[in-house]
Parts: structure tokens; sequence; C-alpha cells
């Protein structure tokens, strides 16, 4: 069989032991078909999608119950958006507990990282855009976590917001934040991040000289596979689109916040609960900007495992910088169940 | 291996696509309205498919939903769609009002025209309860004069078009501090049931659902149970407004029985009315013929229930209408005009309630402020007739002068009518 141009996006063999389901989770690879899929998605609902505060909730409720096939299609975008999340912290951990972030993957593991922290503000954007009450308390206390900066803070919210309460303006900016610019920015880095892949020597594996097992499947038979968890995967999120819907609120009336009971959106409420705990400052930027540096640099912080450990699970020589993570880890789901159980 | 994997996988995710699209199928569709009045569609009806047209003052076609009820015009969930209504299912209800029925085009419109329904209504004493709360505030000690100065809710100023001597310029908000005396306090947590912000007791011993604010009065509502909207006979929404407002819409609240000042409780009427006759006063009360065969509404105008913008301290400031009015005097034949004007406020309200056929020309009774009685007509041979705004039944009168009435020029009041005409029971 000849290989076909996706074939060719993919190297002629690659290990065996390395491309099982077991060890990469196809975390990495389902983050890529779920991106496109929220990209086309997000494409389809622009024609319908009004960024103004006034048409903006209304124009998501015509998307929803009026526009043939629109809440399939908004149903799919929110939740291939949040399985990325979940999708991508799947490949993070997985990078971390085998060890892979070692050099020469370093700096790819950077570019990784910069792609997770671009999916959380794309997806934050994405949330505001809908501009209903439901996300009304996110977007007053994340515009005004961004005031709390100290020097920068009041000219970063400018920026944000344009002006000084959200209006008009901010809507059209994070609808510029969501669809062209940060959108754009995780392109280049999908590409750059699976460029440095092939450069960096493919997926981690121990030197020839400490291998025990040689074997080593095709692209076609690396292609099968790939198309079996796509297909998997577009089941399920089918599934999911189709019974369970996105949520949707009234329309932001007033400036005043009518719903005490608001909750930020799941990814982000570990802060909203650490913002109990003390200066908004501290806890909700400090603190997370810490954490998010402190996980950015591990390959910087901490040696990697010795070559002959490369390629497998839970490698000798990584334990410290795995305690760290999955610590984190830890706090971040006590944080969010929480917050989620308070009222 | 894979290879049948990949199939069954597809194969399931066909099927799996092919029910996602054939359920759209069997998704409602839905039914689109655009009202003139807004130009924006709506999509209520989709599933509210069987409610009535509320007035043929309000037709769907101008008005839609929205512009009354507030709500998401384009959700088709009915937690959203309902998520935004105005005062729940009565938009009219005081408190929400201006928005839902007002408007200089609409309710809130010139005062000359007499189209500032909403601002009367809220100075008028079945909005304030300014009488009831004056009395008692003054009984026990709480103000010096039985002139009103707190009522349900603020009112910063009169709007009367014509101020009267006997009203107050303002209202404080009636909200008894736990320091006040004990009686007033007792009041303020039993007695408020039956001012038109209020709804009605839900402890009482006889019928008095009804809703608040404007549709208190103008939705009929006897023996319908509004908190229930199941769709049985008897208890589907009302979804009316009239100005045909029988007595048993006035009954809701009043003559359902006595407050007791002494326990500071209210004490429904005991007795099990069977007719009109009976059913329409509390069984104490005297009254003569016309005052149960008509409707309140017949003889009571519109300033006396619905205010003229004067903040009156009683019921008996506000309320003027007596025997006399379309009866007269042994001297004097009652107030009438004579209809020349085809904009005169008596053929809108003949519009609104076509019981009787008004015409250029016509003489109807006024009274002594001013107030069309739009449906008694003066006949050829100086009687007259008199339409029942919710029967629709005709009646003839004819003045006391030159009958053989006793009565003495100053006694105009009906407990003297009713010495010789009240009705036995």
């Amino acid at each position: 069989m000849r290989p076909s141009f996706y074939h060719h996006l993919h190297p002629p063999t690659i290990p065996a032991p390395q491309s099982r389901f077991l060890y990469t989770l196809g975390a990495g690879g389902l983050s890529i078909y779920l991106s496109l899929v929220v990209g086309i998605t997000g494409i389809l609902e622009m024609f319908y999608y009004i960024p103004t505060p006034d048409k903006a909730a209304q124009s998501i409720q015509s998307i929803t119950f009026l526009v043939p096939y629109g809440a399939i299609i908004r149903n799919l975008h929110f939740w291939a958006a949040q399985l990325l999340v979940i999708t991508i912290l799947v490949h993070l951990i997985r990078v971390i507990f085998t060890g892979a972030y070692g050099q020469p993957r370093r700096f790819n593991y950077l570019l990784g990282f910069g792609l997770f922290i671009i999916t959380l503000l794309i997806n934050f954007t994405g949330y505001i855009l809908r501009w209903d009450e439901g996300v009304h308390w996110a977007l007053t206390t994340g515009t005004n976590l961004v005031k709390t900066i100290p020097l920068l803070g009041d000219s970063l919210y400018n920026i944000l917001v344009g002006g000084n309460q959200p209006g008009p303006a901010t809507l059209i900016r994070f609808y510029a934040f969501h669809v062209p610019i940060l959108s754009t920015f995780s392109i280049i880095l999908i590409i750059w991040h699976i460029f440095r892949i092939r450069r960096d020597g493919g997926i981690a594996v121990p030197p020839p000289q400490k291998r025990s097992n040689f074997k080593r499947i095709t692209r076609f038979e690396l292609v099968r596979r790939e198309v079996l968890a796509i297909l998997i995967a577009s089941i399920l999120l089918l599934l999911i689109a189709a019974l369970f819907p996105a949520p949707l609120a009234a329309p932001i009336s007033t400036q005043i916040l009518q719903n005490s009971e608001a909750k930020a959106p799941w990814f982000l409420l570990w802060i909203q609960q650490l913002l109990k705990y003390g200066d908004p400052f501290i806890m909700g930027v400090l603190v997370p900007s810490l954490i998010f540096l402190i996980i950015a640099f591990m390959p910087y912080i901490f040696p990697p495992p010795p070559p002959q450990e490369l390629g497998r699970w839970l490698p000798k020589g990584t334990l410290l910088p795995r305690i760290i993570t999955a610590i984190f880890f830890l706090f971040l789901i006590i944080l969010s169940l929480m917050e989620l159980a308070s009222i | 291996m894979i290879k049948r994997f990949l199939l069954v996988s597809a194969t399931i995710l066909m099927l799996t696509l092919f029910v996602v699209v054939w359920r759209t199928y069997f998704q409602i569709t839905p039914i689109p309205i655009t009202p003139t009045l807004s130009g924006e569609t709506e999509y209520c009806i989709t599933c509210h498919t069987d409610v009535a047209e509320i007035s043929p003052s309000h037709p769907v076609e101008t008005f839609g939903c929205v512009i009354c009820h507030g709500g998401e015009r384009l959700a088709l969930d009915a937690d959203l769609a309902h998520s935004t209504m105005r005062g729940g299912k009565n938009p009219s209800d005081l408190q929400v009002v201006e928005e839902s029925c007002g408007g200089s085009e609409c309710h809130s419109g010139e005062v000359a025209e007499e189209r500032d329904h909403i601002q009367r209504v809220k100075t008028t004493i079945q909005a304030t309860y300014a009488g009831a709360i004056t009395n008692i505030r003054y009984t026990y000690g709480a103000q010096k004069y039985l002139v009103a100065q707190q009522g349900i809710f603020a009112i910063e100023r009169e709007t009367a078009r014509e101020k009267n001597p006997l009203s107050v310029d303002a209202l404080t908000t009636f909200d008894p501090v736990p320091d006040e005396n004990p009686s007033i306090l007792e009041f303020a947590s039993n007695c408020l049931y039956c001012h038109i912000s209020a709804s009605p007791d839900p402890d009482a011993q006889r019928d008095n659902s009804r809703f608040t604010g404007c549709a208190a009065c103008h939705t009929p509502t006897i023996g319908k149970d509004i908190n229930n909207s199941d769709q049985d006979e008897n208890r589907t929404p009302i979804h009316q407004l009239t100005t045909a407002i029988p007595y048993t819409q006035c009954n809701t609240c009043h003559n359902q029985g006595n407050y007791n000042l002494r326990t500071m409780t209210f004490d429904y009427r005991d007795d099990k009315p069977f007719d009109r006759l009976h059913d329409y006063y509390q069984p104490i009360a005297q009254f003569t013929r016309c005052e149960w065969t008509l409707d309140c509404a017949d003889c009571h105008t519109r300033h006396e229930a619905m205010g003229d913008g004067n903040i009156y301290s009683n019921q008996a400031e506000q309320e003027y209408i007596q025997c006399r009015t379309c009866h007269g005097t042994i001297d004097e034949l009652p107030l009438t005009k004579v209809l020349t004007d085809p904009e005169d406020i008596a053929f809108r309200l003949s519009f609104l309630n076509p019981v009787i056929d008004l015409k250029i020309g016509d003489i109807i009774i006024v009274t002594d402020r001013g107030e069309p009685m739009w449906n008694i007509r003066q006949l050829p041979n100086g009687t007259f007739e008199q339409f029942g705004k919710a029967s629709g039944q005709r009646f003839t009168f004819r003045p006391v002068k030159g009958t053989n009435c006793e009565q003495d020029l100053d006694q105009q009041e009906s407990q003297y009518c009713h010495q010789c005409h009240a009705v036995e029971r």
C-alpha cells in the first residue's frame, strides 16, 4: 500500500512498546483530534454568534433552539473543549510520570505547557462569550483579579476589558482573543509541538544498546490505531453532546451581580476556593502562577531519568517531580471539590 | 483484529450519528410570532398554544407575550424561557407593573387623557392601605391625627390632575419597628392581606383567590385555583383582562368578614350564602335593591377604585358616589352632560366594554367630581337607563325629584335612604 498524505504525517515506524495505548493513553493524539472538533464546530458557530452584549446570549439561544443542528454543534463545541482540558492534563501527567520531559524534549515540554495555558485561556474566553448570568460572576471576578496585580494591573485590565467596567468593548475583545488570536497561537504551537516530536527523535525510548524489545510498528498500523481511537472518541463525544446540553442562562441584564451562587468554570474552581483564604492577588494570581511556573519549568529544575529508564511508566530517579505533581493535582482537586460543595 | 474493531466502531459511529440526526425530527417545531409593537420574533406559543388572547385591546399579533411578561423570547427550554419573566405569572404586580404595563404609549400615559393608570393606582387607598394603617396607628398612639402618614409603600408625591384639599402630599413606608405598640405589630403581621400588593390570606375560610396589582381586579379569578396551573377545567391559568368586573371579584377582598380590633385578627363571615342577595354583602349590612342587583363597578367609578392621583387618608375620602349621584334629590336632578366630543372619555370606556351604544348627542350622568357615568343614559321621558358593566343587563330608574320621597336635603348618606328603601333578606 502506498502511504497517503495522512500516513506521511507519521514516522515510517515507531517502537512497539511505546506505541501501546496503556503507555501513551492516547492523550496527545486525542487532544489534537478534539482541537479539530472544537475548531470546526467553532467556525460553524461563528455564522450565528453575534458578539454584542445585547445580542450575544440571544444568538446562542438561537443556535441552541432554532438553528438546524445548532444545539448538537454547540454541545459538541462545548464538550470537546471541556474534554480537551482533560486530555491535555492527562497527556501532561503521562509525560511527567514517564519522565519523557528530559533533554532533548525540554523545549517541547514547554511548548506543550504553553498549549495547555492557551487552551485554558481559550476555554475561559469562550465561556465569557456566552455573556449570560451564568458567566457573570466569572467575568466580574476574573477581570477584577487582573486589577490586583501590582503596577501592571490597571493597564492589563484596560487592555482586557477596554474600559472601567465590562461592556461591549470587553465582549468584542474576548471574541478577538477567543477566535483569531488564541486560536492562531494554538494552531502554530500545535504544528510546532508535532514538528518537535519528530525533530527530538520521536517518542522517548531508551538508546538502542539499552533496549530489550526492538519491535516496531509501521505507520499503517499506527494510523489504524489512531483512527480507532478517533472513532471511539467520536462516539463518546456524540453521545455526551446529545445527552447533556451545554449550559445556558438568561442574558446579563445589569452590571449588578444577581446570582450569588455563581461558580467559576470547573477548571478554575480551585482558584475560586483559594480566593476565600486571603488577599485576591496572592490567592488568585500569585499562588496559581507559582503552581503553573513550577510545573512548566519542571524539566529545568529536576534531572531527567537515566536513559535506560525512558519509555516506561514511573522511571527511577524521577520520584520528586512525580510527588510534587501528584501533590499539586491532589491539592487542586480537593480545592475544586470544596468549592463545588460550598453554596 | 484491529480491522474488525475499526469496522465495528465505524458502524457504531454511523448508528450514533443516525440516531442524533433522527432525534431532531422529533423535536418540537418552533412556532414564531413577531408582534408589531416590538418587531422581535418570539417563540412562546410553541408551548403555550392554548392560552386565550388576554383581551381585545391587547391582540397577540400586536403585543405578543414578552412585552408584558418578559422572559427569554427565543428559548424553547421552559426553565430558561421563564427565568426572566416579570412578576412570575402576574406581570401586573405593582413591583413590576411599570415595566410590564407602563410606558407613555400605554398605561403610564398622559395625565390629561387619564392614561396614567399606574401612577393613579399607586396612590389609591386600595394600594396604599393608608386608611387602615392610619386608623390603627392613630388608635394606638403612633400618630397624632387621623391623617395618613404611612402606606404599604412610600409615595414621594401625589400625581393628581386636580389636587383634592383632603389629600396628603406623600407617604412613607409602613414598617413598624419592634419597639412599637404590640397591637400595631400584630396588625402588621395579621392584617395586611387586603391591599392589591399583597397575596390574599392563605388561611382564608372563603374563596379569595385573586392576583395582585392590576390583575387583582381586572382578571376574573373567582372559583379558580390560581396557584395551580394543571390543565384541569377550573384550574387552567386565567389569561384575561377585562373592565367588566363582577361583584365577586371585589368580594375577594371586600365583604369577607371583619377585623377584630381586640385580637388584631380577621373574623371571616360564617354564613353560607346560596344566592346573590345573600352573597353580595355581609349578613349585618343594610342595602337597597340596586345595590345588590347591580355590580359594584356599575356605580363606583374609576377614580374611586383606581384613584385620581390624590393620596387620601381613608376610604371615605376617596369614595364619593352617593344615591343622589344618579337619583338626584327632591330639589335637583342628577348632574348630566350631553356627549358632543367624539374624543370624550365616555366613548373610550364604552368601547372597551360595549354594553351600551353611546352616540353623539346622548345625555349621560356625570358625578360631582366630573367623572362620566358612561353606562347610564337619560331617556326622552326624563328617566334613565343603566347597563350592567359585567352583566350587560338593562335597568331603568327615575330621579327622586317629583316623587313622594320624604328625604331631608341634608341627609344624603346611604343610611338615610336605607331607612325606607332597604331590602329584607
